[in-house]
């Protein structure tokens, strides 16, 4: 099952940069250098897959104290950290030629930089406690408050005047996005969340090796 | 506004070094348990013996 989820994720992914770079067209204001939406987009939307997951594992954890759960939820953790990682790096390069920065302090960008932050230091506080049990119930508690952040982050360009455009796929209202540009954006996503499901079969396999 | 093409090369290109390092990690850490003597046993049912 794991292999065929790998194979799927990488076949999505050839028809995803297929679609981004072959059939979506250019994009008529920022050029070529809009094609990295297909990247960012379906990376910071995988991360709140990943972080929805840990929030899940950790009240399940608290709820049955079954080490499954606490597996799910540092899995899932980690896994998000790196796609947090890939949307604040191809955030910022698609930043320089379309604002003229690499970063400013804009509240959609420092809030996903605290994201980041908050599930490092839960990898981080995982590290540091040996006694299992204890292991998942401290990481569940901070895995249930770095949730508040997803909202935070996502509502973020609603809430405060930002730089960042505001959501123009999971906000208000009909997509204003030309339909060859959305479907192309639908194709990576879907990659991204078989690259996702793919990641995190092998993490928990690893993570119940680990504790044999 | 110019093709920008570097831009989107290194943004790709970043992430495609980010995933494949992260897809070698697991497949090295996973090799690694599973050879370990202890690991192959836990697969099995375990040998109970009586006393």
């Amino acid at each position: 099952m794991t292999r065929v989820l790998g194979w799927l994720a990488a076949l999505g992914l050839l028809a995803g940069v297929a679609a981004g770079f072959g059939y979506a067209p250019r994009e008529a204001i920022q050029g070529n250098v809009q094609r990295i939406m297909y990247l960012h987009v379906p990376s910071v939307l995988t991360a709140y897959l990943a972080f929805g997951l840990v929030l899940l594992g950790s009240i399940a954890y608290l709820a049955t104290r079954r080490p499954g759960w606490d597996r799910l939820a540092a899995s899932a953790a980690e896994i998000g950290v790196l796609f947090t990682a890939i949307t604040i790096v191809s955030g910022s390069i698609w930043g320089k030629p379309t604002w003229g920065t690499w970063w400013t302090w804009d509240a959609r960008l420092t809030s996903t930089a605290i994201l980041l932050l908050v599930y490092v230091g839960y990898l981080m506080l995982r590290g540091l406690v040996d006694d299992a049990e204890a292991r998942g119930r401290y990481a569940a508690v901070v895995g249930i408050l770095g949730a508040v952040n997803i909202p935070i982050v996502h509502f973020s360009v609603k809430w405060w005047r930002a730089l960042h455009q505001p959501s123009t796929i999971l906000g208000p209202g009909p997509s204003p996005i030309d339909p060859a540009i959305g479907l192309a954006l639908l194709v990576n996503w879907i990659a991204f969340t078989l690259l996702f499901a793919y990641f995190l079969a092998r993490r928990i396999e690893i993570a119940r090796l680990e504790e044999t | 506004m110019p093709a920008n093409w570097s831009y989107v090369l290194a943004a790709y290109g970043l992430a495609a070094v980010a995933l494949f390092g992260y897809w070698r990690h697991l497949a090295r850490r996973a090799r690694a348990l599973t050879a370990r003597p202890g690991a192959a046993v836990s697969h099995r049912t375990p040998n109970r013996t009586t006393s």
